[in-house]
């Protein structure tokens, strides 16, 4: 997560890379209590975020996204 | 420069241990994330491993016969569900870069009986698959892992098809920033 883009920027990065049509279809908050059902988030950084973080961001600290996209007829445009 | 590789290698490192050591003994991510009706077609393994953010499948025009790689499968259950729809025509290449979890998506593809699932280890940042081969680009919740997503998107851009399909769920952050503690926290990266 701490890689995670802004949504601006995810999109841009996709246009850049030669994607039209870039749609999100799906915005859900994802909270401190969301993350605690991956076994990736330990429990040491659970209880980190709720140590740390303002009650009203612990409901949203991020947000999942689903986007589509179409490559242009003339394929990538970026190697980055 | 120096330093932005070795930061990048890092990050690698730490998400590697992180999906490395997941053993996966819980449908709690798959309970929220898909219906009970696509959990029936995935086996249980599949589902008990679930690490990804959101359902893109339910927006993803999958269409019989097309070819579709899934960036980052984990432990299969978005490979199962996207080669169900392919059907025998078509088939699904299964990316990843742990060893562990190609033996988790091959083992859940031969008992959901699927002959049309393919397992490639590989980075998403350098896709080993020729230019324009794939139909489809399917991924749920890996593009946020990679230091580098613009070659990320650039390579997913090179191997589809001109007027090919990307259908992605991943994270996405505010303009606020996490405090420090916890971005410094090697978990923060992994998940």
């Amino acid at each position: 997560m701490a890689g995670a883009l802004t949504e601006r920027d995810f999109v841009d990065k996709l246009e850049r890379a030669g994607f039209a049509a870039v749609t999100v279809h799906s915005r859900e908050p994802v909270s401190i209590d969301d993350l605690a059902l991956y076994p990736l988030f330990t429990q040491e950084l659970i209880e980190l975020m709720r140590a740390l973080l303002p009650p009203e961001r612990q409901g949203a600290v991020a947000t999942a996204v689903v986007v589509t996209a179409r490559l242009g007829r003339a394929g990538g445009a970026e190697a980055g | 420069m120096a330093r932005d590789l070795q930061r990048s290698a890092e990050i690698r490192e730490i998400v590697r241990e992180a999906y490395a050591a997941v053993d996966g003994t819980t449908e709690a991510v798959a309970c929220k994330l898909y219906s009970p009706e696509e959990l029936a077609l995935v086996p249980p393994s599949a589902a008990q491993r679930a690490l990804g953010v959101a359902n893109h499948l339910r927006y993803a025009d999958i269409a019989p016969g097309e070819t579709v790689l899934d960036l980052g499968c984990g432990a299969g259950i978005d490979t199962i569900l996207a080669a169900r729809r392919t059907g025998p025509a078509g088939r699904v290449i299964a990316l990843d870069f742990l060893p562990e979890m190609l033996e988790r998506t091959a083992q859940a593809a031969a008992e959901a009986g699927l002959a049309n699932v393919e397992t490639l280890e590989g980075e998403i940042e350098a896709i080993p698959l020729p230019d324009g081969s794939v139909d489809h680009v399917i991924s749920n919740g890996v593009v946020n892992l990679a230091p580098r997503k613009r070659r990320v998107l650039a390579e997913c851009a090179r191997v589809l098809r001109p007027g090919g399909k990307l259908s992605l769920a991943d994270l996405t952050v505010g303009d606020e920033d996490l405090p420090a503690e916890i971005l410094a926290h090697p978990a923060t990266w992994a998940g």
